[in-house]
């Protein structure tokens, strides 16, 4: 693969990558006020598929916030117990809302790059034209 | 001059070595996000042409230099970035890279305003304006 074809393949996986991220950052704050509600995570990977070959973003496992859950005091609510609490979700609006700006940034950096490489290689394409 | 045309061959490189570094930024930019991951980049290219008397093969005694099939004498191996590596975290410097990726565009630009230009020397002196 020519040098623009990897840098285009590479920005694509990146790409993906923070759009799963963004999918699973919104699927938290849509669930935040889900009883028993836990919050996912997941780390990129960088994987390099074949040799010489360039190192591509990966999606690793989604996993779940083993943080303690929020008790909510709500004697009314179905789901409380004796006392009079239950057990809300782990979702901090403030982290998932940061989460999801970072990867939007993240995401505009790799669309630029793309777009650059692209325009690289029109550049090149160009020298054929008289 | 028609027997050489070291214009071309430097333009090429240029241009060559500017593609390549695009594809590494490219890359570092994708693993931005990534723990542990290190960025990488490539020699720049005045550096290359400067300090290299084997690689920048600009003379005529160098092998492959006729018929070019002796490869691109610019070809460079990536360095990794000397940037610290912290614990859970990588060495990537999305704004560096941002810098890097212009620079980069900027020296591509430059390589084929230099072969197109070039190339028009050529055909005006070969009286097809």
């Amino acid at each position: 693969m020519s040098d623009f074809g990897q840098a285009l393949s590479v920005s694509a996986s990146a790409l993906r990558a923070q759009a799963t991220r963004l999918r699973l950052t919104s699927e938290n704050i849509s669930n935040a006020d889900t009883p028993g509600y836990r919050r996912k995570v997941v780390s990129f990977n960088a994987v390099q598929e074949e040799r010489d070959g360039p190192e591509k973003v990966e999606v690793g496992r989604v996993r779940l916030d083993k943080s303690d859950l929020e008790s909510i005091y709500d004697p009314g609510h179905p789901l409380a117990d004796d006392g009079g609490h239950y057990e809300g979700s782990n979702v901090d609006l403030m982290i998932e809302i940061a989460d999801a700006r970072e990867a939007q940034r993240s995401y505009e950096a790799n669309l630029k790059m793309f777009d650059q490489a692209r325009k690289m290689s029109a550049g090149l394409m160009d020298l054929l034209r008289r | 001059m028609f027997t050489e045309l070291n214009v071309f061959r430097m333009a090429h490189g240029m241009a060559f070595h500017a593609g390549q570094r695009q594809a590494l930024i490219a890359q570092n930019m994708a693993n931005a996000d990534t723990p542990g991951y290190r960025g990488r980049d490539l020699v720049a290219f005045t550096d290359l042409v400067n300090n290299g008397p084997d690689r920048a093969a600009l003379r005529a005694t160098r092998a492959g230099h006729f018929g070019g099939t002796g490869g691109n004498p610019f070809d460079t191996e990536p360095v990794e970035s000397k940037l610290p590596l912290a614990e859970g975290q990588n060495a990537v410097s999305v704004e560096e890279e941002m810098v890097k990726a212009v620079d980069t565009k900027r020296q591509h630009d430059r390589a084929l305003a230099i072969y197109r230009s070039s190339l028009t020397i050529l055909r005006t002196s070969l009286g097809r304006g």
